[in-house]
């Protein structure tokens, strides 16, 4: 069933497109530090030296290996936008799908607090909780990332239940004798699936961006390098002015590049699974 | 013996949270359906009969009032899953969308598989195989045509063909056919018809049309009920109905609808 | 005798996407008299809807009039409009000698554009003194049993009834010689229906409007207010012949099968039986060779296979294509 729900997604060349970018950036992300095995964090007397044999991309003001901490720094970012993603796909199909089941005062009480998280101003948020902590790790970043980034996911899974639950098929299901739980496993969740999947590339795609954002202005991850915390030494560093270009331009391709095909990937799903945006 | 007894049934929706507001959809309606009788509910969009289907097939439970189907009470005296199994069996329904009742992730004869759930007796796969081509054959289908197709791929005739060959396999002892017509053409229309009369004669199965299309509750039923803002305002057999309406807006309604054998006086 | 208000020769307009061909409307040929109202009716798909666009010369590609020509008298001379633009249709035209009622007034209504705006754009783009067109709607609402108060609030804020009476009212603004009504009917309520109805009768009665060629799906509608019918089927047309005529003795196997599909709460039909018609519609980019209803015709004959029966006057004022009827079928 899945297989046939998909299927079409492979003759769609933006899809092929997105998809092969980000793959390669995924793969860049776990296998390009095993096999270009340079400490990103080791410092040399090597500094700031424009790309060389030794340094393929060039090293910092203290004397950092620029492709190392590339690789790493994509393994990192991919990790914090499937981290963030994760966590606003799941608690988005909590409250989506509790409202449109239960209706009544816990769906009232769920969008009100839905609404709530929605209006508010997210980033800010973020940079508030970001502030207070001195310590922030990774995972911390993608936490407090996940945790805003959900409310319009759960308000449109709300909807595209209620209008689920509402149709036919599935009152005929019920009147098959249908549970609960396998009403919700065969006729509601694949009805979500795609908008679920969807939403979740944008997600990732919303936790490396809110990344890089919360780095350059130095709220990033205190341990570890991203994409972000690299731009955000280069900045600090006046990389941009003194022309130091190996600093700053790789780490801008590569967030430029995973959020394009990202965009890219979920607008082709869209095209393929609304009927209505399809070029025919 | 009566099939179906609704005794002063309502329903009664409340909406909004802060400002409730009830909406009464369905108030106070008492009828009788008898065995291999055809009946219709007529009435406008928001007349109430839909809510009426839906109590009446355990979808929604009513504010108030009786469901009696078979002697059982079907709210308070269905207690176990056996006896919600038979009652599903023995009640079952055709929706108006041939297009919503479908889930478009399925190849279409996963309607018939799902009938076999309700079914007391196990079947093996080849069996229900069989069961479920001869039923499609029984609605004028080839199975060729029909298994392993997806929904989109069959027309609306061949969907609501479909559906009625589900009731051919659970063989119920009544049927609620909600607007089973109106979204499909005229030409197959009078065979979408037929095949419900036909599991009535040879199954005696009773039949309840929900529908706004007075010709075809004129047409099919025994006795027409026509409802209106919630309530029953008229109850007779099709002719009285028709010809000799006695509510004011049965009137209105038969003096509206536009005849193929004689002009309307009044245009 | 009247004279013909709008003359269709040999049109063919069909959709022309990437790789193949819908032939929506193929070679139609009638006519629409001075003071008539013709009913056309068909099942979906059968081209009805196209045939709408291409009198109002409402061509947006993919549709493309690939062959034959409409004529429209304007000022006593006959204007080839199919040979002019959309553009060009649409200024000369549109409003002012022929209008559109569409099956929902919420297509032809922006919901948050006032109405009173719509007679105002009207007024403009016919160089019409905004007030007089103004005082001209008020009335107009009035006549359509519409408070004219209602020019001044937004579309959505009226019914559906309502609302189809406002499209009415503003459609037929500047006296338009015909009035194209496309399904106007289907998305109401019985009782709104009759109220529609006669509100359309009345503006033909009083010379609002010349002749109304009204596309439904509902033959019983049709036999209520229209003159002359006529029956298309896959791009074609049927027969064409006074309504009376029609349901007392239709000639074509197909009208006979629509007509037999009709249920209306009258005891004839309870005699009569409703019957239906086998198969479904032909797909328009590979119609079926000779006659297109031969598939489904219970009396096919072996010529309806290999020839396509022309559209043929056998008696007074009733055409048909079939070769039942016609000397070509030895």
């Amino acid at each position: 069933m899945f297989k046939n729900m998909f299927k079409p997604l492979f003759k769609s060349k933006k899809f092929i497109i997105g998809l092969s970018i980000v793959l390669f950036f995924i793969l860049l992300g776990i296998f390009g530090p095993m096999i270009y095995r340079v400490d990103p964090t080791e410092m040399t007397w090597d500094m700031e030296q424009a790309p060389s044999s030794t340094h393929p991309l060039g090293t910092d003001t203290y004397g950092r290996d620029i492709l190392a901490q590339l690789l790493y720094g994509i393994r990192s970012s991919l990790y914090v936008g499937f981290l963030a993603a994760l966590i606003s796909l799941v608690i988005g199909t909590i409250v989506g799908t509790f409202s449109a089941v239960r209706r009544g005062i816990t769906d009232d009480l769920l969008m009100s607090f839905t609404n709530i998280v929605l209006t508010t101003p997210s980033i800010l948020i973020a940079i508030l909780i970001a502030s207070y902590l001195d310590v922030r790790s990774i995972e911390m970043i993608a936490v407090i990332l996940g945790l805003f980034q959900w409310p319009w996911f759960a308000r449109a899974i709300r909807a595209q239940l209620m209008s689920v639950l509402s149709r036919e098929y599935v009152y005929l299901s019920k009147m098959a004798g249908y549970g609960d739980f396998r009403l919700i496993v065969e006729d509601l969740i694949p009805t979500i699936a795609t908008y679920a999947f969807m939403s979740f590339v944008l997600f990732i795609n919303g936790g490396i961006m809110g990344e890089a954002s919360l780095s350059l202005i130095g709220l990033g991850p205190t341990e570890g390098i991203s994409l972000g915390t690299i731009l955000q030494w280069s900045v600090m560093m006046d990389a941009i002015r003194r022309g130091l270009w190996w600093w700053f331009v790789p780490p801008g391709i590569a967030i430029v590049a995973v959020t394009a095909s990202l965009l890219i990937i979920s607008t082709a799903m869209d095209e393929v699974f609304n009927p209505k945006l399809r070029e025919e | 013996m009566s099939r179906l007894v609704v005794k002063n049934l309502s329903k009664v929706f409340s909406i909004g949270f802060l400002a409730r507001r009830n909406v009464e959809a369905v108030k106070n309606i008492s009828f009788e359906v008898k065995e291999k009788e055809i009946i219709s509910l007529v009435g406008e969009s928001g007349s109430g009969k839909s809510t009426t289907a839906k109590m009446l097939l355990r979808l929604i439970h009513p504010t108030s009032g009786k469901i009696v189907f078979e002697g059982k009470d079907i709210w308070n005296d269905i207690k176990t899953n056996q006896e919600l199994k038979e009652f599903r069996r023995n009640l079952h329904a055709v929706f108006q969308d041939p297009f919503a009742s479908f889930n478009p992730f399925y190849p279409v004869e996963r309607t018939m598989w799902q009938a076999f759930r309700l079914m007391d007796k196990e079947y093996s796969k080849n069996e229900a195989l069989e069961l479920i081509k001869d039923s499609l054959v029984k609605v004028g289908l080839d199975p060729k045509d029909i298994l392993g197709k997806y929904p989109h791929q069959i027309s609306g005739g061949q969907k609501q063909r479909i559906m009625i060959a589900r009731c051919w396999l659970l063989k119920p002892k009544f049927i609620i056919a909600d607007e089973p017509t109106s979204m499909i053409d005229a030409s197959s229309r009078g065979g979408i018809i037929k095949l419900l009369l036909k599991l009535r004669e040879e199954q005696g199965t009773s039949i309840m049309f929900i529908t706004h299309d007075l010709g075809l509750a004129y047409y099919v039923s025994d006795r027409i009920l026509v409802m209106k803002e919630g309530r029953i305002v008229e109850d007779g057999n099709p002719d009285d109905v028709v010809l000799n309406p006695q509510h004011e807006y049965t009137k209105i309604l038969v003096g509206s609808i536009p005849k193929l054998y004689r002009k309307l006086e009044d245009i | 005798m009247s004279e013909s208000l709008v003359k269709i020769e040999n049109i063919r307009a069909y959709y022309k996407l990437k790789n193949r061909e819908v032939k929506a409307v193929d070679n139609v040929s009638f006519e629409i008299m001075e003071n008539e109202i013709i009913g056309v009716v068909g099942e979906s798909g059968c081209g009805k809807s196209t045939l709408s666009n291409v009198l109002l010369n409402n061509i947006i590609k993919p549709l493309t009039i690939v062959g034959g020509r409409v004529l429209f008298k304007s000022n006593g001379e006959y204007v080839e409009i199919s040979s002019l633009t959309r553009e060009e249709v649409r200024e000369r035209f549109w409003g002012k000698e022929m209008s559109l009622i569409p099956q929902s007034a919420m297509n032809a209504l922006m919901p948050t554009i006032k109405l009173s705006k719509y007679v105002e754009h009207l007024a403009q783009s016919h160089g019409i003194p905004k007030n007089e067109l103004l005082k001209k709607a008020r009335k107009r609402f009035e006549d359509v049993d519409l408070d004219p108060q209602w020019l001044n609030r937004y579309p959505f804020e009226l019914s559906g009834g309502m609302r189809q009476r406002a499209v009415i009212a503003i459609a037929t603004l500047l006296n338009p010689q015909l009035l194209i009504a496309d399904e106007p009917t289907s998305a109401l309520d019985v009782v709104n229906q009759k109220v529609f109805l006669k509100i359309l009768l009345e503006m033909k009665r009083q010379g609002i409007v010349k002749s109304i060629i009204f596309v439904t799906h509902d033959i019983a509608t049709i036999r209520q207010i229209a003159d002359r019918m006529l029956v298309m089927y896959a791009g074609k047309i049927m027969e064409i012949s006074p309504v009376d005529k029609i349901v007392e003795k239709p000639l074509n196997p197909y009208t006979e099968g629509l007509l037999n599909s009709v249920l209306t709460p009258e005891p004839e039909i309870k005699k009569r039986g409703i019957t239906t018609i086998p198969g479904t519609p032909p797909n328009l980019i590979e119609p079926p060779s000779g006659c297109r209803f031969h598939p489904r015709c219970p009396k096919a004959m072996s010529v309806c296979k290999e020839k396509e029966p022309k559209l043929v006057e056998i008696e007074p004022q009733r055409k048909v294509a079939c070769f039942l009827y016609s000397e070509e079928r030895a």
